[in-house]
């Protein structure tokens, strides 16, 4: 089952084109990582998937319902703006600086957006709240408040708090930039529970250890376009195109 | 006369100027949060024309006096046929120009919050005002604590103006005790009133602040 579908996606900040007629199509259950080096359009590709952007030509479908077109006669959504608006609840998100809310406890960040969105009785959020807390083992700290937390324990919280909207897919924009070198190690292993589970990922990330062993596809990013599409071993061990061997010689 | 005594004397007449005072005072901060929440958000966020009205709005309410505005409310209106009660036109006023300065106020404090805090909540699915409400103002509350305060404390200072206008507020009273008696105690009364009038004012605000900096 194709979880999403991009369809030849331009996207320009004023005059500056950062995505150039991107394809993509991720599968049910698939992990995908996406790399390349920084300026190439990686996160502003994930980024046009949820509309945190505004496309500028193509269409970006999910779970089989256009969400978005642009710059196209023949490209249209047909479905209600209330079918648009349950499509992009499948997807969660994990951003690079967390944006947990630093007024709430980090029980109160994970069960706002059940109870306010879907309208979730008090006791069922607290219910789905704990679940995913202890889940990303941080049950014992529901009642800190962000400032109060780790970076890695922040970002836990903010994993916590998209699961508790039981997503289909989950993006992760470079979910361990911020963070220390001693603490990526507890984010990563989250997202590695993440993956047994069988959930759509896609991840931007600069681990390429990480994207190596978790990874079903690789997508390497160049300039606005996706230079290269494979399975992480022939990816890692034999790339073929000069550009990503230049890449991981200096990643690694 | 013993002056102690004097004191008790000229209380009752205080007390009126007093009542007064406050009650413009807290008819204008009922009025003038909203509008300066409103205001603040429509600048933010509303539609070009609506940023531009009230661009104007706090361009003139700001950048022309209080005195004068309160003339305007006075003597300008009678004369095109809007007829105000002295109250009504008084708090109308204060409103209007205490508003714009909470405008600024709000609008710098919405500005101040991360974009990220929008996008985590539009990545969440929550629609733009329950953004607002449950995300961007309570941080907002939090930052904008200290110059709300300020604005409290100088409407409190900037009601003595009604004075000028011959409302008999607590600084009138006050004087028209002095003409009477030739006796600057009225003075020093309500001078030591305003003094504790501001107090409490910024005792409360601090109580406040405290309340919402749980979190940091």
């Amino acid at each position: 089952m194709t979880m999403i579908r991009m369809s030849n996606i331009h996207k320009y900040f004023g005059k500056l084109q950062v995505l150039k007629g991107v394809s993509l199509e991720v599968n049910k259950g698939e992990i995908i990582s996406i790399i390349g080096p920084s300026g190439s359009g990686k996160s502003t590709l994930l980024r046009c998937m949820n509309q945190l952007e505004k496309i500028d030509q193509g269409i970006v479908e999910i779970e089989g319902i256009v969400v978005e077109a642009a710059g196209d006669k023949e490209a249209k959504i047909v479905a209600t703006p209330q079918e648009v608006k349950k499509a992009y609840r499948k997807m969660g998100m994990v951003f690079q600086s967390f944006n947990l809310f630093p007024h709430m406890t980090a029980l109160g960040n994970v069960i706002e957006a059940p109870m306010l969105v879907n309208k979730a009785s008090k006791d069922d959020a607290l219910k789905i709240a704990e679940k995913q807390l202890a889940k990303v083992g941080l049950l014992e700290k529901k009642d800190a408040f962000p400032s109060k937390l780790s970076g890695g324990q922040k970002q836990r919280v903010a994993i916590a708090r998209a699961l508790a909207m039981n997503p289909d897919i989950m993006l992760f924009d470079e979910p361990t930039s911020a963070l220390d070198p001693e603490l990526i190690g507890e984010v990563l292993s989250v997202i590695k529970n993440l993956a047994q589970e069988h959930m759509t990922m896609l991840i931007v990330t600069h681990e390429m250890g990480f994207a190596k062993e978790i990874s079903d596809r690789v997508i390497f990013m160049d300039d606005g376009k996706i230079l290269e599409d494979s399975n992480p071993i022939d990816f890692f061990d034999s790339p073929r195109h000069p550009r990503i061997k230049t890449f991981l010689e200096k990643m690694l | 006369m013993d002056h102690m005594e004097y004191v008790l004397s000229i209380l009752p007449f205080i007390a009126s100027g007093l009542k007064l005072t406050a009650k413009i005072y807290v008819a204008t901060l009922i009025f003038a949060l909203p509008v300066g929440l409103l205001a603040a958000i429509g600048k933010v966020r509303g539609p070009k024309i609506i940023t531009k009205i009230l661009y104007l709005y706090t361009w003139i309410w700001r950048g022309t006096p209080l005195l004068l505005q309160l003339f305007f409310m006075f003597y300008g209106l009678p004369i095109i046929g809007i007829r105000l009660s002295p109250f009504a036109a008084a708090t109308i006023t204060y409103t209007l120009n205490s508003g714009a300065y909470l405008t600024e106020i709000f609008r710098g404090g919405i500005e101040s919050i991360d974009k990220g805090q929008y996008e985590a909540a539009k990545a969440l699915g929550m629609t733009y005002s329950q953004t607002m409400r449950r995300i961007i103002i309570p941080q907002t509350v939090r930052r904008v604590l200290p110059p709300t305060c300020s604005e409290a404390v100088n409407l409190v200072k900037e009601t003595a103006l009604l004075a000028v206008i011959g409302m008999p507020d607590l600084l009138r009273i006050a004087t028209q005790i002095f003409t009477r008696d030739f006796n600057i105690t009225p003075f020093i009364v309500a001078f030591v009133l305003y003094l504790i009038i501001s107090s409490v004012l910024v005792r409360l605000f601090s109580t406040l602040e405290k309340k919402y900096s749980i979190y940091e």
